[in-house]
């Protein structure tokens, strides 16, 4: 449980954030500019000029009326800047064990390489990482002081877009395997969707909506026009196949087909993520078509956003995010309780780790 | 070189590096804490340690001699306590050091406020205090600055002529460093005994700035790759 209740004068509006989030694992979406990153600073203490309460299940680590203020050494959050902050003069081992010194605790040294697969790059330093590398290691550094709240902020998709989604399987598997509650900024609300129990959209530094990740879909498209949708797909990759076979990977009771050399690589648990633009709707059952991943279902919901329509489709037993033009959504009279058809290539399958 | 250029060689030394170990742990911390502050009274502060580097030498010696004489402030203190200043070899180390100090101050600054802030804040965002970031953060990443900030103030206090001959004469054998030593030479006519020691200024001069250039072109080089 963690409880928010700050105030913060940016440069163009305050920010000034209420929340009472139950869930332990909670997703910041918003756009560019929203406060996100004030408010992940303004949590681990980095921000002085913080007022209000912060209450880390039932840890008051901020109440100025009380007169409370914990430095930041004393928060035990677990902070991933942006552009994660490795210290340039020591190597990925020392970084990992930066704040564990201080921990005068035994640490998750072990743990957090064995999780992030940061072992081939102990003995490295910062500038010899590309950024992928970069964001395991300072998750790795965060996890290692065994915080009582992780706050990751995605990477700057603008430096490199390759890093989009990257630390999103690494961050399931640390949910599933330490349990630290943590908070996760993205723009992305597929991720949002597949690694959160509750969602917080900022706009100008106040809080949107909060609540469901489910549900703030809807508002997400309305504020940010940066926002995406991607599906994310956590699965089983099939037994190993033929040459010239594309691979499969099954989600639950459905299978689908992925590309084979995505499928090849090692370990048998697979995330994938697809865009919502690789997602087609049709409303008659595909015959004779190239994809090959066909499956009914029906129209949960449609929300048009300008010439955009978001459509979402429970299909194959998982819910797809599909983003048509509006025009096409009109002709098709696309409206909620509809049964559709949709189809994935194979290509738009995209391996996440 | 005769024994007597070698003496005061070794005495030159000797003073320039007490002086410069005096001076370094105030040097760093003046430059640590003027990166990491701003306002008013960070210029104001900057603005008098640096005063040594533009007034003339001989105005600080007079200065620092009204300082140091029995009557004036410190004198009187140190008359207490039973210690002589003016005219020893404690008196060079005064003068160099003083003249010394914001060669070492400006580029250790320059060094600390490169370090990047959000470094810090990450440190102690992982559980160290503020002297443990200065400790584990700040200084291995300003060493360099550091470093030759140092060289700097130790060539300064090789060379020191105006402050010292004010507050420490030009005793041979006690206060005489080489400066001081070339300056007497010449003015009794033995030129040729003052060139030695010339060469040899020359010779540690050159070892000195040729290291600090080492030393911060590699600093470049690294920021640039």
């Amino acid at each position: 449980m963690i409880e928010l209740d700050v105030s913060l004068p940016l440069s163009r509006f305050p920010l000034r954030v209420e929340a009472r989030l139950s869930s332990d694992t909670v997703a910041v979406l918003g756009p560019s500019g929203s406060g996100k990153t004030s408010l992940l600073e303004t949590i681990a203490g980095l921000r002085p000029k913080a007022a209000g309460r912060v209450v880390i299940h039932e840890d008051v680590v901020l109440d100025t009326a009380a007169g409370i203020c914990l430095p930041p050494e004393k928060r035990r959050i677990g902070y991933v800047p942006q552009d994660t902050c490795l210290f340039p003069h020591l190597d990925v081992r020392d970084n990992v064990r930066f704040g564990m010194a201080k921990a005068g605790r035994a640490g998750l040294f072990d743990e957090s390489v064995s999780i992030l697969e940061i072992d081939p790059l102990l003995d490295r330093f910062p500038a010899t990482l590309s950024g992928g590398e970069r964001q395991r290691v300072a998750l790795a550094r965060a996890i290692a002081t065994e915080p009582r709240l992780l706050l990751l902020d995605e990477p700057l998709a603008a430096v490199d877009p390759e890093l989009k989604g990257k630390i999103l399987p690494y961050l399931l598997s640390v949910r599933d395997a330490l349990e630290i509650p943590f908070l996760y900024v993205t723009h992305n609300a597929g991720e949002a969707r597949a690694v959160a129990g509750e969602a917080l959209v900022l706009r100008q530094g106040a809080v949107v909506f909060a609540g469901a990740p489910d549900e703030a879909l809807r508002s997400m498209s309305l504020v940010d026009p940066e926002a995406r949708f991607d599906n994310i797909l956590t699965g089983t990759l099939g037994a190993a196949h033929a040459p010239g076979e594309t691979g499969s990977l099954r989600v639950n009771e459905a299978r689908f087909a992925v590309p084979a050399e995505d499928a090849a690589r090692d370990g048998n648990r697979a995330v994938f993520s697809v865009a919502p633009d690789d997602v087609l709707v049709s409303t008659h059952p595909l015959v004779g078509i190239s994809a090959r991943n066909v499956h009914p279902g029906r129209v949960i919901s449609l929300e048009i956003s300008g010439a955009t329509a978001w459509v979402r489709v429970a299909a194959a037993g998982l819910e797809w995010t599909s983003r048509l033009t509006k025009s096409a959504a009109d002709e098709l009279a696309l409206a909620p309780g509809l049964e559709v058809w949709i189809a994935v290539k194979t290509h738009g399958f995209r391996r996440l780790r | 070189m005769e024994t007597t250029d070698l003496s005061i060689l070794f005495l030159t030394l000797r003073v320039a590096a007490i002086a410069t170990l005096v001076i370094l742990p105030f040097g760093i911390f003046a430059a640590w804490v003027l990166a990491r502050r701003d306002g008013a009274w960070r210029t104001l502060v900057e603005t008098v340690l640096s005063l040594p580097l533009v007034l003339p030498p001989t105005a600080v010696g007079l200065l620092l001699l009204e300082a140091l004489r029995r009557s004036g402030p410190l004198g009187r203190l140190l008359d207490r306590m039973g210690v002589e200043v003016l005219f020893t070899w404690k008196a060079v180390i005064v003068a160099t050091a003083v003249m010394s100090f914001p060669l070492l101050v400006r580029p250790a600054r320059t060094a600390f406020e490169e370090v990047d802030p959000r470094l810090l804040a990450m440190a102690r965002s992982l559980g160290s205090g503020p002297v443990s970031v200065f400790r584990r953060v700040a200084l291995p990443l300003a060493w360099r600055g550091i470093l030759a900030g140092t060289l700097l103030a130790f060539s300064r206090a090789l060379g020191e002529f105006g402050a010292t001959i004010m507050i420490a004469g030009n005793i041979p054998g006690r206060t005489q460093t080489m400066a001081l030593a070339i300056f007497q030479r010449t003015q009794i006519g033995h030129d040729e005994a003052a060139l030695r020691l010339v060469g040899v200024t020359v010779v540690i001069a050159f070892a000195i700035v040729w290291t600090t250039e080492l030393l911060t072109r590699r600093r470049t080089r690294r920021t640039a790759a």
